[in-house]
């Protein structure tokens, strides 16, 4: 039987929405600081426009919404995929009343690729918005990235009881510290220390090639932020292109590496545990995926000659496919190089890159590599059962953090989500093609979409249909929550309808 | 190691392979109609039909956006040829999609022409190129880039006139007051919250 939701249960998701709504509109007093030290008038003006509706929205909501019972799992469930949601359309204000979007639809659409860390981006005239405006697509990609329930749960929601069930919602379930409050500020730690040494590597670098101390410092501070949170998002239209320098491409690779490995990796090196890098089965995965990824890609380009020598060859291979593969999506080559220079066989390298993706529990999206790992060991583990006597018991291990017996549920669970992920790009490539894209790009931007990568071949534009548009919103939203957060907001909306 | 070996393996196998088909080899190899006189191109157009451009003298003209960034004797700028060449968003233009422009090295003191690069407070100089057009740069890691031969400025650029939004800054304020008062009715709710 299936019960429908009572008033209580609107109350406490609706107590949770309303200090998510708040903690948005709180992020947006940096963006405004930004704008004031820059004297763009106009651009504060938007940004204490979105503070005021989001405090309005927010504390409404908890008024109307004040209650003191337990959050229960689909309660957190739920609260994790609205708030998202909520999150999108109260961050559009700025976006939409900036003037560089052609619809609202378009404007949550470069919030959701922010929160999401996707990196695709509808924005028209990327090279005359604010610093403000830069700082909000470049601050919320950073926030994604960490999680915006991981940063209301360092800051704004008291008592462990039932954070978990909202942080597990956000497809995050590491738990660094028995405490999941202690766990989040954890991550941010990890975070904010990264912040500081990449980007002040980053304003080393771009002082160097040529820009003023304060572009470079604001330039590094964006660029850390959409390479660590494997966000794509940069603050000129030419992405990493604009900067022509090796050094810099090789910062940006290292920072979209690292943030793309799983925080209780990061936490287990940063407490002693080195080994765990030799040994950690994402690790193992990503290598291995990337490697296969690599030569694919250099096959399709090597095939068409696209590259005068190898070592630009290998400069501009790598970087996209790691870019993908990370889910990071910055680029050193304009997107409709894919199409025009690249060729399928380069492309399809890269779509695997992206649909394999990166880590579980960081900041990147896709199937992610624990999950490719631990289907592989399955494979292996029937393939020696084939081959053994029948008395014979095969047993399988993995390391992630400790070892562990490779089980059936652990199995079931990451081939469950992993034919989500692949229905999910499927999905989104099938509509493309019926909105009268090829197939290959279809393919390459929905991957893209759905793995939260921001890559895109030419496909994702202002003027693409609105309804490939929300395809896209609910791949980048879809993907980022791993779907069960999705389903059991599918659940609660069908109880409301049918239940008892 | 064995991916890095497989992976120069395919490099090399892969520059052997003709990336034609055999009827299409044998075919003698036709005079390219390059156009001695630098031709006048647009961003698309190059990046569409990057093959057929590549090695070309062409003429290119976009507004300087962002900064020059100087590189010992020589420069990288960027110009963009889109719907805000003459006027952006800012100053009112009408939405006309995504930037598009080329990167250019040029000359470090031709560079020194531009007094304005384009952006929020800035419409930048509207700059013309004489140079060749590279599809894959050899000299700057495969970049598709324009070596420029000559800069010559067409239009000046100027700082961008905002006018403040006085009413949208009242309903911000509004708002904030609004919101002050229902912090306060908030923590009356929490007292006798159920």
């Amino acid at each position: 039987m299936i019960v429908r939701p009572r008033a209580a249960d609107f109350r406490i998701i609706g107590l949770y929405c309303g200090k998510i709504i708040i903690g948005v509109g709180l992020l947006m007093v940096i963006p405004l600081v930004v704008s004031l030290a820059f004297g763009e008038w106009n651009a504060a003006v938007d940004f204490l426009v979105g503070i005021g509706i989001c405090l309005v929205l927010g504390l409404l909501t908890e008024v109307f919404c004040q209650t003191t019972r337990e959050l229960m799992w689909s309660h957190g469930l739920v609260i994790a995929g609205f708030s998202w949601i909520l999150a999108t359309a109260v961050g559009a204000i700025p976006h939409w009343l900036s003037g560089h979007f052609g619809s609202y639809l378009d404007a949550m659409f470069d919030i959701m690729s922010g929160y999401t860390t996707t990196g695709l981006y509808l924005l028209q005239d990327l090279d005359h918005i604010s610093n403000g405006l830069n700082m909000w697509r470049h601050l919320l990609t950073y926030a994604g990235g960490q999680g915006i329930i991981v940063i209301a749960l360092t800051f704004m929601i008291r008592g462990t009881a039932g954070a978990y069930k909202i942080y597990v919602g956000e497809g995050k379930d590491e738990r660094l510290f028995p405490n999941v409050i202690q766990t989040a500020r954890a991550i941010w730690l990890i975070s904010l220390t990264y912040l500081v040494v990449g980007s002040a590597t980053l304003w080393a670098v771009g002082m160097n090639l040529g820009q003023s101390p304060i572009r470079a410092f604001f330039h590094a501070v964006w660029v850390f932020m959409g390479a660590w949170s494997t966000g794509g998002f940069a603050p000129q239209s030419y992405n990493v292109l604009y900067y022509h320098s090796l050094g810099f491409e090789i910062v940006c690779a290292i920072i979209y590496i690292i943030g793309s490995f799983n925080f209780a990796l990061h936490w287990a090196v940063w407490t002693g545990k080195k080994s765990e890098i030799r040994k950690n089965i994402e690790i193992i995965s990503f290598f291995i995926t990337m490697t296969i990824a690599m030569l694919i890609t250099t096959a399709g380009l090597t095939k068409l000659g696209v590259y005068p020598d190898i070592a630009s060859n290998f400069r501009k291979m790598f970087f996209q496919v790691s870019s993908g593969h990370t889910t990071t999506g910055f680029g050193t080559i304009y997107s409709r190089t894919f199409v025009v220079q690249w060729g399928p066989l380069a492309m399809l390298g890269i779509t695997l890159a992206m649909a394999i993706g990166a880590s579980a529990c960081s900041t990147g999206g896709g199937i992610k590599g624990i999950r490719i790992g631990l289907i592989v060991k399955s494979v292996r583990q029937t393939l020696r059962r084939l081959i053994s006597p029948e008395s014979a018991y095969v047993v399988k291990k993995w390391h992630h953090v400790t070892t562990r017996l490779l089980d059936e549920p652990a199995v079931q669970s990451a081939m469950m989500i992993a034919i989500f992920y692949i229905l999910t790009y499927a999905i989104g490539a099938i509509i493309g093609v019926f909105c009268g894209y090829e197939p290959v790009q279809a393919l390459f931007d929905s991957v893209s979409a759905g793995s939260n990568t921001g890559l895109s071949c030419g496909v994702t534009s202002p003027t693409m249909p609105a309804l490939l548009k929300i395809v896209y919103i609910v791949e980048m939203w879809a993907g980022r929550l791993e779907f069960m957060s999705l389903f059991a907001l599918g659940g609660y909306l069908m109880a409301l309808f049918r239940g008892r | 190691m064995l991916g890095l070996s497989l992976l120069f393996a395919v490099q090399i196998i892969g520059a052997q392979v003709p990336a034609q088909s055999g009827a299409e080899q044998k075919k003698p190899p036709v005079e390219p109609s390059v156009p001695l006189i630098p031709t006048d191109v647009n961003s698309s157009t190059l990046i569409e039909e990057a093959k057929k451009w590549n090695g070309r003298q062409v003429i290119f003209t976009g507004e300087a956006v962002g900064e020059g960034m100087v590189r010992g004797q020589k420069c990288w700028i960027h110009l963009n040829d889109d719907a805000y060449m003459w006027k952006n968003i800012e100053e009112g233009a009408k939405l006309g999609g995504y930037n598009t422009g080329h990167a250019i090295w040029v000359d470090a003191r031709l560079a020194k022409k531009i007094t304005f690069y384009g952006n929020y407070l800035y419409e930048g100089d509207i700059v013309k190129v004489t140079g060749t057009f590279n599809s894959v740069c050899r000299d700057h890691g495969g970049d598709m880039d324009i070596h420029a031969d000559t800069l010559e400025i067409v239009r000046i650029g100027h700082p961008v006139k905002h006018i403040v939004n006085f009413k949208r800054a009242w309903l911000g304020l509004v708002l904030l007051g609004l919101a002050g008062v229902l912090f306060w009715v908030r923590s009356i709710a929490r007292r006798h919250r159920v």
